[in-house]
Formats: C-alpha cells, structure tokens, sequence
C-alpha cells in the first residue's frame, strides 16, 4: 500500500479546502507537528495560487474598498490565541477529561461536525492494543511519546494510515507511552483470544454514539 | 502588479494604515478574489459578501504579512479559500474554527514559498495542459469529478485516472 500517496491526498485535500472537519483538524496537527508535510502543503498553495494570479477579475457591482477598511481592533486577536490547533479547539492540552476504555487505554472524543470520528487517545507507557484491523480506514498520528507495531515505530509527528488489508498490535513505548490523534471511518475488528469479546463491546458500544 | 510595487503598497497599509494603497490592492485583488468566488458556484451576491471579507482580513492583518516568507498572491489565496470553508461551514455550524488554524499555520510555516519556487517550477513544467486543467478545475475549482468529466466530455474513469496521475506526478519532486 502506498501510504506516501495517501498522506498526499489528505495534504493536497486540506490546501484546496475539501477535506471534512475531523480530516482538517487532523491534517492542520499534522503540518504543525512534521514540517516536511507543511512544505508540501506550501508547494501546493502555491500552485493553486498560480490559478488566482492567472484569473482574469470580475469587476465588483456594488463593493468599495472602503467597504473593506475596518479598524474595530480586531486584529489584534490572533496574537492571544494558542499555536497549537488542536488547543484551540478543546483548550489546554494537560487538562483533558479522559475515558479510560480498559487498563492503561484511554480516549477522548472531539465534537467534531462529521461522519469521521476524530479521538485522543492515551495509551500508558508499554500498554498494547489486541491484533485488530480497520473496516474502513484509520489515520493515527502521534502528538507525543511513541508507539511501534509490526510494520515499525512512530514518533512524534509520524502518520500511520491503516486499512482492511493492515492487522497489527500497536504498543506504546515503555519511557513515556504514547498520545494519538485518531481518525477512523468504520469500526475496528480485533482478533485473537478475546476478539469476539471485543468485536461484541464496540458493536454493543455504538449504540450509544 | 509587479512584486516590489505589491510589497510597498502592504508595507504602507501595515505601517500607516494608509487608505490610498489600500485601494490600489483592492483594485488588482478583489477582481480576482471575486471570479474565484463565481467559479466556486456562488452567487453574485455571497461573492461580493466573501471578496468582502477577505479584503477586510488584508486591511486588518497586513502586517502579518511577510514578503520574506510568501507570495502575496498565495497569502491572499489561502485567505480566499479560509473564507469559503468557513461560509460553508456557518451552515453547519461548526465547531472548529479553521481560519485561525489556517492563519497559523500560515504565519509560522517553517518553510517559505521562495525556497520552494523551483520545486513548484518543475512541477508546473513537468504537468501538460491537460493536467494542469484538471487540476485547476478540481482543486481550485472544486469541481466533482463527474461534472468535470461532463464539462470536458471525457468518461468519469479518465478523469479520475488523469487526475491521479497528475498528482503521482507531482509527487515525484516534493
């Protein structure tokens, strides 16, 4: 699976402003954390802003340029608010109201208007998560600490994009465990001894979304 | 409008809040701004509205704008297109304010559009026209694919298969 392609699409989505809000949210994380995805995301503003410096104007019927000047002090708004995207939205990022799902695993929803369902998640350090896979796609990206799985380790600012094909068992790093950013477009399928168990608890818990 | 005029008449908004170079912006901006507005599918009316908006943002932000770092004609683009996500997103009423993301991620994107010129000049030298077409209706234009391949007369299968390959394309310089 090419992952490169898929972390471009959702960059290339996110420039030319199609993306749903849980994948802007999640995209907007992803190029404050790894700058090498906020260059690609330049590239591609750019080149679309090439369209705009080619576009022959429509002249205005009624609008002035006065209409435009406003000096209300607005401006000075930007300043005060947090760098972090993701603290804009849910406030200070230590103060997080958890729900431990078991031992260890812990989530937080964000209100999100969106099919996408966008979460934190807290996994303490050498916590792991049963082999599962995804019935729809999964986007994790790492805000802090690190977590490895069959396919390799992911640090701070690296995207895992995860799908049908993809079974893995992600552990967080035993220094300082691990918090994601997590997208998912369908429920999660697990595997193994307790999968069934499993399968049956997210199947029973979505009726109370 | 040449770049050095551009980046004098901000520097005079900024530094003087002056009114006479403000309106020399709107007048080779706002034209633009509004038949970007239009091709996006809006009505005359939530165009003016939105082209509005966006030069009021140039007004009261211009000082955040650093000639340094970006284009005008990039900056004032992802400040066009914040407005229209945004208009969108009124209807939905949204919780996360995009703009101010965008925003910041544009005054501190560690990367700056001139370092990455000539990666953007092989791009657009390496894309045919029929490329860059499409790629202008579908993510400037914010086309669907189907009404593309209607606009175009081509079959919905090449169009997405073009456009892919566009994309794979431009992948291989960034």
């Amino acid at each position: 699976m090419n992952t490169t392609a898929q972390k471009n699409e959702l960059i290339f989505g996110y420039t030319s402003g199609n993306l749903g809000e849980a994948k802007s949210l999640f995209t907007s994380m992803y190029l404050f954390l790894n700058s090498i995805a906020a260059k690609k995301a330049s590239i591609f503003d750019n080149i679309l802003a090439q369209n705009l410096s080619e576009l022959e104007g429509v002249g205005l019927k009624k609008l002035k340029y006065t209409d435009c000047i406003k000096n209300d002090g607005s401006e000075k708004q930007i300043s005060s608010l947090p760098k972090n995207p993701l603290s804009r939205i849910i406030g200070d990022l230590n103060h997080i109201d958890w729900k431990t799902v078991y031992k260890g695993f812990n989530e937080f929803k964000i209100p999100v208007n969106d099919n996408d369902s966008v979460k934190l998640i807290k996994m303490d350090p050498g916590t792991s998560v049963p082999l599962h896979s995804h019935n729809g796609k999964e986007f994790i990206l790492v805000l802090d600490g690190s977590f490895y799985d069959e396919y390799g380790e992911y640090n701070k600012g690296d995207m895992q994009i995860n799908d049908q094909q993809i079974k893995h068992n992600p552990t967080a790093c035993k220094s300082n465990g691990c918090v994601c950013l997590s997208i998912t477009e369908n429920d999660v399928v697990f595997f193994g001894k307790f999968g069934s168990a499993l399968n049956l608890f997210t199947f029973i818990k979505s009726f109370f979304k | 409008m040449e770049n050095a005029k551009i980046i004098d008449l901000i520097k005079k908004i900024s530094e003087e809040r002056n009114e006479i170079a403000f309106s020399e912006i709107f007048d080779f901006i706002a034209p633009k701004i509004n038949a970007y507005y239009l091709q996006n599918n809006l009505s005359v009316e939530q165009a003016e509205e939105l082209t509005q908006e966006v030069l009021s943002t140039i007004w009261l932000k211009a000082e955040l704008f650093d000639p340094k770092k970006s284009k005008f004609i990039t900056w004032s683009f992802t400040i066009a297109r914040n407005k229209k996500i945004d208009f969108y997103r009124k209807n939905q009423k949204n919780v996360a304010n995009e703009e101010d993301i965008r925003d910041f991620l544009y005054t501190e994107n560690q990367s700056d559009d001139y370092e990455i010129e000539s990666i953007i000049k092989d791009i657009t030298k390496d894309l045919d026209e029929n490329q860059k077409k499409l790629i202008k209706m579908s993510f400037f234009e914010q086309k669907s694919h189907k009404n593309i391949s209607r606009e175009l007369e081509i079959p919905l299968g090449t169009v997405k298969s073009r456009i892919r390959a566009s994309l794979i394309k431009m992948q291989k310089h960034i």
